[in-house]
């Protein structure tokens, strides 16, 4: 076997720990290249931005669970902390009982960054069976729907939800979905086409694909893609002086950027060797 | 009889819920959110016969000492070790379980620290292999081999960089153009094969609620 | 004299009252809502909000709604169904001048038997139905019909052969989801034919399951098939089995079981979500033949890389009909293409209507054009 056709047939396991060092490395020597922010990740922070401080809340529903944490758990820190940052209150929820864990680490973490308290600034709805029957139930009202919070606490008793009767009284909901139940087949399908609810979501890189169209229906307020609509997210909020915390996403994202720059690489080599091969024969 | 009453209970079902979606009315409502309510329970009782084929499967592979049998045997030690935590020590650290009534659980060992120690960790690690085996599935498939596949393997280029920031960082038009790749010609493939699948799908139903097709009951159709 | 010129003073300073306040039942709901509607106040750039009020019969009024200039709609809800209600909209300009609307006539909630906006989603089905069970009829009085090759259904005879001369098994994942999904019902039905012949050349058949409802059918499929070739006494229980209700758990387990048994033929046909590529780039280190099929768009470039033969959404509902050839079947797959063709026909009509309907003096085409969507 010659050169050429060696760069053709590079074994499976030298692919792989070359992967492992280009998405490693950039973890201790951080580039932060991100620079540009999609249109849809500006559109999700505007929505934001337009809600009114102290008066009716963003609702974010996490449809995810720890699989999917790496992508889909910084939108949720920075989503919080664009609220908590202007004062709007957020209600939470789970559609994936797997996400209960994930919307008390997030909560934990940001709110006492702004000083919010549980029950007057934000509340915590958890997981409900039937996640079709959740969310219908809460358009007619939420109450009804959660009597009491994850913590089962009468919703009454909480002043963040005095006044919040159905989705009419929620400016605008976010789904941060990574597959079933989440936002394309419940939210859309649910919520925004039948009490016409300005929706947003974040989802996964991979699913990000089939959300674009419901962009462009108009159907979805704003969308953050994966890893890289995380980093946007927080790269806009750090922008706007809401937060000086720390961004895994950007990070990420240069182990992302590398692993692309690394597959386009492989791929490159792949059709050197194809070409010189097929003149040779 | 065998295969009459599962069809009539389908063509019924079938019907109800088909008419269900026409009715606005709060009786329609109520029957579409209970009929989910029986799904849950029926899926429920389907676990039992899911559990029984574990211990079975893995149970005959043990006794039979057949290759790889120590695999099946960690499989059923972790289902009985997490039956007996999710029954006896309880969902976390707070909820009440068989074993304590009380506020706190004697063993510290809950569901919830097994899911955060050992599930997720394993599920993410499993997740993450994707980076590793698309880079090798890359290299493996994409080809100039002909002119479909030269075009197939520029528009990946494109996009593969254009999605990632050190694209802009190339040339500031490099998302614009990945963007573009995505929402047109990308987007009216799609929703070509989504026609296609979502006529294939009323079919199917149909030909199911109908009787056409009955190979899912087991056995002939026609 | 005081009096009469302030009430002056307040008479001029009082903006436009709201005009023509109408009141119906909300249509296509299942009652508690009544949806009020005005024309809105000549002051209305001035105005700082509307007030909606509710008047019941007995005079009782309530005041439902406070909403921004500019808005000349409110929907009304919570109210109890067959009791009339008035209303008022208050045209308020800064915090205390209120110009008062005439009442509106009487409107009363109920809830509707049938959404007027579905009606295109009823012609549709009707149609497409009507279509399907024409060509089903045509079929069964036995007329020929074409249909083309599927180079991936094909290749489960050569599959099956190989598996049978290599004396390894096959591998078959009807997906992850449940039964529910048409996907996973159709890989089922595809299922059934491969069992066959497996059955008949008394080939290794493996089906792990991760959704216990579709294990349970899945193991009674894979027993009837083997019984109506007639060799019940080759089907073993075990070669259907539960493996995980955990997305990874289950992708983890197959893994394995591919790297284990190196099947000579794997399947993977059904629903499939982010666990596909790890399935089908493990099951290529085997060097197993690869065949997959989804309705899943988005897994679909990880299975058109890394397997060899790739069923594209309907394709993998055609399946049962292309295997097992049998007309009433066909005649459905000819129903479809008919339907394909009257969408193909709407999109083109649409775009035409709605390109028209910019023109000035033909904005009516619009409503046809509207007619089209889904509500």
């Amino acid at each position: 076997m010659n050169f050429a056709e060696r760069l053709g047939r590079i074994d499976r396991r030298i692919v792989f720990a070359f992967i492992a060092v280009v998405v490693i490395v950039p973890f201790f020597l951080p580039l932060s290249i991100l620079s540009r922010v999609s249109p849809e990740a500006q559109r999700l922070f505007d929505a934001v931005e337009d809600i009114r401080p102290n008066d009716k809340p963003l609702l974010i529903s996490i449809d995810f669970d720890p699989q999917s944490m790496p992508e889909i758990y910084p939108m949720l820190e920075a989503l919080l902390r664009h609220a908590f940052a202007r004062d709007v209150p957020v209600v939470v929820m789970a559609l994936w009982v797997t996400g209960v864990g994930l919307g008390e680490l997030a909560l934990n973490q940001v709110a006492p960054e702004y000083g919010k308290e549980y029950g007057r600034d934000y509340a915590f709805l958890g997981w409900k069976p039937g996640f079709a029957a959740v969310v219908l139930g809460m358009g007619r009202s939420i109450p009804e729907t959660y009597p009491t919070d994850q913590y089962d606490t009468p919703l009454d008793e909480l002043p963040v939800m005095q006044g919040v009767r159905n989705y009419d009284d929620i400016p605008l909901a976010i789904s941060l979905s990574a597959g079933d139940p989440g936002v394309m087949t419940v939210w859309i399908p649910y919520v925004q086409a039948r009490f016409g609810q300005d929706l947003g979501a974040g989802v996964t890189a991979v699913s990000a694909a089939d959300a674009y169209p419901f962009l462009q229906s108009g159907q979805l307020t704003g969308l953050l893609a994966g890893m890289k609509g995380a980093a946007e997210y927080e790269f806009l909020i750090a922008e706007a002086g809401y937060t000086e915390a720390a961004t895994p996403a950007i990070q990420a994202m240069d182990s992302q950027s590398m692993a692309h720059l690394a597959i386009i690489l492989l791929i490159v080599l792949g059709n050197a060797s194809f070409i010189l091969t097929r003149k040779r024969k | 009889m065998k295969q009459a009453l599962p069809r009539l209970l389908c063509l019924v079902a079938g019907v109800v819920m088909i008419v269900q979606f026409f009715v606005p009315h709060g009786v329609s409502e109520t029957l579409f959110s209970e009929s989910l309510r029986w799904v849950r329970i029926i899926s429920a009782f389907a676990l039992i016969l899911g559990v029984r084929s574990i211990i079975a499967h893995h149970g005959t592979r043990v006794r039979r000492r057949t290759a790889g049998w120590v695999y099946s045997a960690v499989t059923l030690t972790a289902m009985v070790v997490s039956t007996f935590i999710g029954l006896f020590v309880g969902k976390d650290a707070n909820t009440p379980s068989l074993l304590a009534s009380g506020a706190q659980t004697p063993i510290p060992l809950h569901m919830q620290l097994l899911y955060e120690n050992i599930m997720a960790p394993l599920g993410a690690t499993m997740f993450s292999i994707l980076a590793f085996y698309m880079a090798s599935a890359a290299y493996r498939a994409f080809r100039a081999r002909n002119k479909e596949a030269t075009l197939l393997l520029v528009a990946a280029f494109i996009v593969m960089i254009g999605m990632v920031p050190i694209g802009a960082a190339i040339w500031t038009k490099f998302p614009d153009v990945a963007q573009w790749l995505l929402n047109v010609p990308n987007m009216a493939a799609k929703r070509g094969i989504w026609f296609g699948i979502a006529l294939g799908m009323i079919a199917t139903s149909l030909k199911i609620i109908l009787g056409i097709e009955r190979g899912w009951l087991g056995g002939g159709r026609g | 004299m005081m009096a009469v010129v302030l009430a002056v003073l307040v008479l001029v300073a009082l903006p436009a009252a709201p005009d023509e306040v109408r009141a119906v039942d909300t249509p296509n709901d299942d009652g508690g809502s009544i949806t009020v509607m005005w024309t809105l106040s000549a002051d209305d750039a001035a105005l700082s909000a509307y007030e909606v009020v509710r008047v019941a019969e007995d005079g009782d009024e309530e005041v439902v709604a406070v909403l921004p200039a500019g808005v000349s709609r409110c929907v009304d809800e919570g109210m109890p169904d067959g009791r009339a209600f008035r209303y008022r909209v208050n045209a308020v300009l800064g915090d205390t001048l209120r110009a008062t609307s005439a009442l509106s006539e009487p409107a009363v909630s109920r809830a509707q038997w049938f959404n007027t906006r579905r009606v295109n989603v009823l012609v549709a089905l009707l149609l497409f139905g009507a279509l399907i069970l024409y060509f089903i009829g045509t079929a069964r009085k036995g007329k020929k019909l074409f249909i083309r090759r599927i180079a991936g259904l094909d290749a489960v005879e050569e599959a099956v052969g190989r598996a049978t001369e290599m004396g390894r098994p096959i591998l078959y994942v009807p997906g992850l989801a449940a039964i529910s999904q048409i996907s996973t019902i159709a890989s089922l039905n595809i299922l059934s034919e491969i069992a066959k012949k497996t059955a008949t050349y008394a080939s290794d058949l493996l089906v792990p399951n991760r959704d216990p409802i579709v294990y349970t059918v899945a193991s009674e499929m894979v027993k009837e098939a083997y019984a109506e070739v007639g060799r019940p006494d080759v089907f073993r229980k075990e070669s259907v089995f539960f493996v995980s209700e955990d997305q990874f758990a289950f992708a983890a387990a197959v893994n394995g079981i591919m790297v284990r048994e190196k099947p000579a033929t794997i399947c993977l046909i059904g629903m499939f979500w982010a666990e596909s590529l790890i399935l089908a780039e493990t099951g290529a280190t085997t060097g197993a033949i690869q065949i997959a099929g989804t309705d899943q768009i988005s897994q679909l470039p990880f299975f058109v890389t890394a397997c060899d033969y790739t069923l594209i959404g309907e394709e993998l509902y055609a399946a049962s009909a292309y295997l097992a050839r049998d007309p009433l079947l066909l005649g459905s797959l000819k129903g479809q293409d008919w339907g394909k063709l009257v969408i193909l026909l709407i999109l083109v009509v649409g775009s035409g209507l709605l390109l028209v309907s910019g023109v000035k003096g033909l904005e009516f085409f619009r409503a046809i054009y509207e007619f089209f969507s889904v509500a």
